[in-house]
């Protein structure tokens, strides 16, 4: 059994240079707080990107298979995903490329059949209300814009008069349909309009742990026979984004890293001074019994303990250090207090105490190999 | 003198040291034997090779030639953590600058032998303090070295070279650094020690030390000096 005394003649020999350890802790104390405070901090960025997915990440668009010489999918498509299991709802997409006019003015657009609860699901509302009956339409926000458009306006549509019902928010770059510069009509309007199958079936499950296995159900039921629809789920980017982020974080902590490795210089640094300061004490250790072990045991501890400390210090204080950059570059700490950051911080203690015991090791082999009738000389 | 008896003893040990193209041989060709229990001085001028010859007999140093028996065990060809072994176990060394732990109080130098042997907490704890006893230092246990005079110095280094209880106690000039009144005190305690059967090994130039000792081997040149 190892004695407690080792480990109290480590604290005793580190406080027998009570600035020279202070600086060790202090060098270990900075690297941790940085290591982990850029994790944390990373962590961070990582969730607040990943939170403008969110909403989409339930999200699987339905394609038909071009490649296998399928460029629509049929109702009876549509109704067999319509009944499976865990879809919240599944929005069948129709779209055309349509001319409408508003007085003189005239342009090409993107013309989308949807269902009413189809775009309360995918779209938020910036004025007015949706609803597609009769011929009412709904208008994305840039076109509404473009062609000064209010809830009411009238407009032309294949030399069909519409009424502007609501208008939409802009939804930006989107990954499925964005109908910021197109007009929304019923199916049914479409129908009369246009003829075709639908582009596109957008599905949303009832949560995102439901993505994977609807999106193989729908797959193995449909593509049976034949591939006649391919399958894409959000959840891909939201993935995507994760892992890149990922990246980015494990690059800036490794960044962050170096100055744990000064730190670590910094402990090889004393220990080193501390061996040779003690060349005699080990040689008299040696003559009354100590083994290489126990000597290398005795300066290994020593390093152990500005590790703990430090690394301890330093963990903690990272917090404050993620809170204070998240704060600046966020404008936001609510990533903070979440179970993850303690995976940073112990991320950092254990960095912060293998790099101790690891710039430990040298000093300690060195010191322990002395032999103990040179040492016994030294002065 | 009977070889049965003896727990120390050499046979033609040479210590040879190379310094550029000249040999020196620190000890050169030296037999000897030192039965159990005696009291033996080493007298010889500085640079005669006396303190070699201290630490060939401790497990310090290994011999360029010859053979070294301690107990009867040939020591010269163990190695490295045998030889620790024996020096725990069966040496109790004092030196001439006490070379007291100065981190360690008196009662935590006298445990720390027994601390390397392994000796549970409580057994080294009442041993170190019937040791502190003996050398008459019990008042001290708490003093740092710093805090204490040569002389209690030179006391708490001999208790701790009683730790482990060796047969041997080897002594290097352990009055070198005391004042002579002190240094008689130390001699008065090792010269016990004798008497209650230890076998002791001085070191020393001083001839009053060399007093205490039943008998005085002197070395010249690394030779034993038969004259």
């Amino acid at each position: 059994m190892v004695s407690w005394m080792y480990l109290e003649l480590a604290r005793r020999n580190l406080k027998r240079q009570r600035m020279r350890t202070l600086l060790a802790i202090i060098g270990i104390i900075i690297g941790v707080m940085t290591i982990s405070s850029v994790g944390i901090f990373g962590n961070s960025l990582k969730m607040s990107t990943i939170e403008l997915f969110q909403d989409v990440a339930n999200e699987i668009v339905i394609y038909p298979s071009f490649p296998d010489g399928y460029n629509s999918i049929d109702h009876q498509t549509l109704r067999i995903i319509d009944k499976m299991a865990d879809i919240k709802i599944a929005i069948p997409v129709k779209s055309e490329s349509g001319l409408i006019t508003l007085g003189k003015k005239k342009a090409y657009v993107t013309i989308y059949g949807l269902e009413e609860d189809g775009v309360k699901e995918l779209f938020d509302l910036k004025s007015g209300s949706v609803s597609l009956a009769g011929n009412n339409v709904v208008v994305g926000s840039i076109l509404a814009e473009k062609f000064n458009l209010r809830v009411g306006s009238k407009i032309g549509l294949e030399n069909h008069s519409f009424r502007v019902a609501g208008i939409l928010e802009e939804k930006g770059r989107s990954f499925d349909i964005n109908p910021d510069r197109g007009i929304i009509i019923s199916e049914r309007t479409f129908d009369t309009l246009y003829s075709g199958e639908y582009e596109m079936v957008i599905v949303k499950t009832v949560s995102i742990d439901n993505v994977e296995e609807v999106s193989k159900t729908i797959k193995d039921v449909i593509n049976k026979r034949e591939t006649k629809i391919r399958v894409w789920e959000m959840k891909n980017i939201l993935e995507s984004i994760n892992r890149a982020f990922t990246y980015i974080s494990r690059f800036l902590m490794a960044i962050a890293g170096i100055s744990l490795l000064v730190a670590g210089v910094s402990i090889l640094n004393i220990m080193l001074m501390s061996a040779i300061e003690r060349t005699k004490e080990i040689g008299v250790m040696k003559a009354i019994g100590a083994s290489r072990k126990e000597i290398m045991l005795i300066f290994l501890l020593e390093t152990l303990i500005l590790g703990a400390i430090g690394s301890s210090i330093g963990g903690f204080l990272s917090i404050l250090g993620g809170y204070g950059i998240d704060l600046i570059i966020l404008k936001s700490t609510k990533y903070i207090f979440i179970p993850k950051t303690a995976l940073y911080v112990m991320e950092g203690v254990v960095f912060g105490l293998g790099v101790s015991i690891i710039s430990g090791l040298y000093p300690a082999w060195k010191a322990s190999n002395l032999e103990p009738i040179e040492a016994l000389r030294y002065e | 003198m009977e070889a049965s008896n003896a727990v120390i003893k050499l046979v033609k040990v040479y210590k040879i040291y190379t310094m550029g193209r000249q040999e020196i041989r620190a000890v050169n060709n030296v037999s000897l034997s030192v039965n159990s229990g005696e009291f033996i001085s080493i007298m010889g001028p500085s640079g005669s090779g006396k303190t070699t010859l201290l630490n060939l007999i401790g497990c310090l140093d290994r011999p360029t030639k010859g053979k070294v028996f301690l107990d009867g065990v040939n020591v010269s060809s163990l190695n490295d953590i045998a030889l620790t072994g024996i020096r725990r176990d069966k040496i109790g060394f004092v030196f001439q600058q006490f070379n007291l732990i100065p981190t360690l109080n008196a009662i935590e130098n006298v445990e720390l032998p027994m601390i390397f042997k392994g000796i549970e907490k409580q057994k080294r704890e009442m041993r170190a303090k019937k040791l502190l006893e003996l050398v008459g230092m019990e008042d001290k246990a708490a003093h740092r070295p710093a805090e204490m005079s040569g002389g209690e110095q030179q006391r708490i280094a001999i208790a701790r070279a009683l730790a482990n209880n060796p047969a041997i106690i080897l002594a290097d000039e352990p009055t070198g650094n005391l004042d002579s009144k002190t240094g008689r005190d130390i001699m008065e305690l090792l010269k016990d020690l004798n008497m209650k059967g230890r076998t002791i090994i001085v070191v020393t130039h001083d001839p009053v030390v060399a007093e205490y000792s039943e008998r005085i081997i002197r070395i010249k040149d690394g030779k034993l000096d038969v004259s």
